[in-house]
């Protein structure tokens, strides 16, 4: 379109502008409404997908973690209620439901060993034993689910990440940055001194002293006098070596409450 | 005897360190009760020296830490309380471990004898405690103390007279257990 000067081509140029405009909002409604019809259609595949793989769904965590990932994609949680087409089709939400009550289980009857943090790892090796009985096995994806729904629920259930490993909180109190930077120090021995805290991360004197006191009154650290040099170690059982950890927490569980 | 299989806290050094937070000593002590107990059963010791090096339960090899004197105290204090243990002395030092209420070696003395037709018979502390006759019953060796305990306990209901030897070695029991 040739521009050309004057009233006449400001008014030429607005219309164009204008019918441009009209043509791209309609391109978008167009563009929209094709999605919605696109997304409805995918919904109907995915439930249809959904009913004929219920078993799939239940008995293989591979295949259970990509339906939730479909289900993400097109703005569906299956867990979001308990009742509902997804919950009553597939029973999902009594599976998550149930795994979080297992789940809560076992962080309070190993809380007297670790004061309320426990290895995303150990717990799982935990459910694994509990749940011998049913054959669907229990993945890191299936115990993150189950302990966001539960945090829902408050109490104070939360994952969070030290160093190298997943702890799972199941105590209200939060860990602040100078706790878990020990944590993840103590996660190399299982125990740290006052003296390797300073070391380590240049804190002044008292500061190291302080962080670990109050470690131990929270449960999450015990005491230990008895090595020959001399030095107190702090211990924390939720940073234990896995092979300890788990036997320890299992003798938790097994012995009478 | 099957081997002393010892629970996961006894290899974790901590656990020998008196806790001083209150919620952890206290699961720190009802785990050392149970082992305490479950240990003197297993090889059927009675009494525990409190004393440094005497009961080898109390210092581990493994994780090189043993428990202070205050330690024992503290988790054989416990026992006693519980009615499951007794002091032998003022000083604390020594402690009688009552794995089995002395009610209940009373019952096991009784009947072994009704088991074994001793209804009428004799026989000296001795070879209850080390004879052939309770060899591999509950009843070899038990404690000296225990045994008379027990005993005496019997002599109420009747069914026993305990009467003095010649010498220490002869003291015995005669039953009348019917």
């Amino acid at each position: 379109m040739r521009r050309r000067p004057g009233i006449s081509g400001l008014q030429t140029a607005a219309a164009a502008r204008d019918q441009y405009r009209s043509l791209g909002e309609n391109v978008a409604k167009i563009r929209t409404d094709l999605m919605k019809e696109q997304l409805a259609t995918f919904r109907n595949q995915l439930e249809e997908f959904a009913r004929k793989h219920k078993n799939d769904i239940k008995k293989s965590p591979a295949f259970r973690a990509q339906f939730h990932s479909m289900c993400a994609k097109c703005g569906v949680d299956p867990l979001a209620s308990n009742k509902g087409f997804w919950a009553e089709l597939l029973g999902i939400g009594d599976f998550y439901y149930e795994l979080g009550v297992q789940i809560v289980d076992i962080c309070l009857a190993t809380r007297p060993h670790n004061g309320g943090l426990l290895d995303l790892e150990e717990l799982r090796g935990l459910l694994a034993k509990r749940r011998r009985a049913s054959r669907e096995p229990i993945t890191e994806d299936d115990c993150l689910r189950a302990v966001s729904k539960l945090k829902s629920l408050g109490g104070g259930f939360e994952v969070f990440t030290v160093g190298h490993r997943k702890l799972v909180r199941s105590v209200p109190t939060e860990l602040n940055r100078d706790h878990n930077l020990i944590l993840e120090l103590a996660q190399v021995h299982g125990y740290v001194t006052v003296q390797e805290v300073e070391k380590e991360l240049t804190w002044k004197a008292g500061r190291a002293l302080d962080a670990l006191e109050n470690l131990m009154r929270e449960g999450l650290a015990m005491v230990d006098d008895g090595h020959p040099d001399g030095k107190r170690r702090y211990w924390f059982p939720c940073v234990g070596s896995a092979a300890t950890g788990t036997e320890a927490v299992e003798s938790v569980l097994s012995s009478p409450n | 005897m099957a081997d002393f299989s010892f629970p996961y806290f006894y290899n974790y050094p901590p656990y020998f360190t008196l806790q001083p937070v209150r919620d952890t000593r206290e699961k720190q002590v009802e785990l050392w009760k149970q082992l305490i107990l479950k240990y003197c059963k297993h090889h059927k010791y009675f009494v525990v020296d409190l004393e440094e090096g005497d009961f080898p339960l109390f210092a581990n090899a493994n994780i090189d830490r043993k428990l202070t004197y205050e330690a024992r105290e503290v988790f054989l204090g416990a026992l006693v309380s519980e009615g499951k243990a007794e002091w032998m002395d003022k000083g604390h030092r020594r402690c009688l471990i009552l794995w089995r209420r002395i009610q209940d070696w009373a019952e096991l003395l009784l009947s072994f004898v009704r088991e074994n037709g001793m209804e009428d018979s004799v026989m000296t502390l001795e070879e209850i405690m080390s004879g052939d006759e309770t060899r591999g019953s509950e009843l070899a060796g038990i404690d000296r103390g225990v045994l008379i305990r027990g005993i005496k306990i019997l002599e109420q209901k009747g069914k026993a007279a305990m009467f003095k030897g010649q010498a220490t070695d002869d003291d015995g029991v005669k039953f009348s257990a019917h």
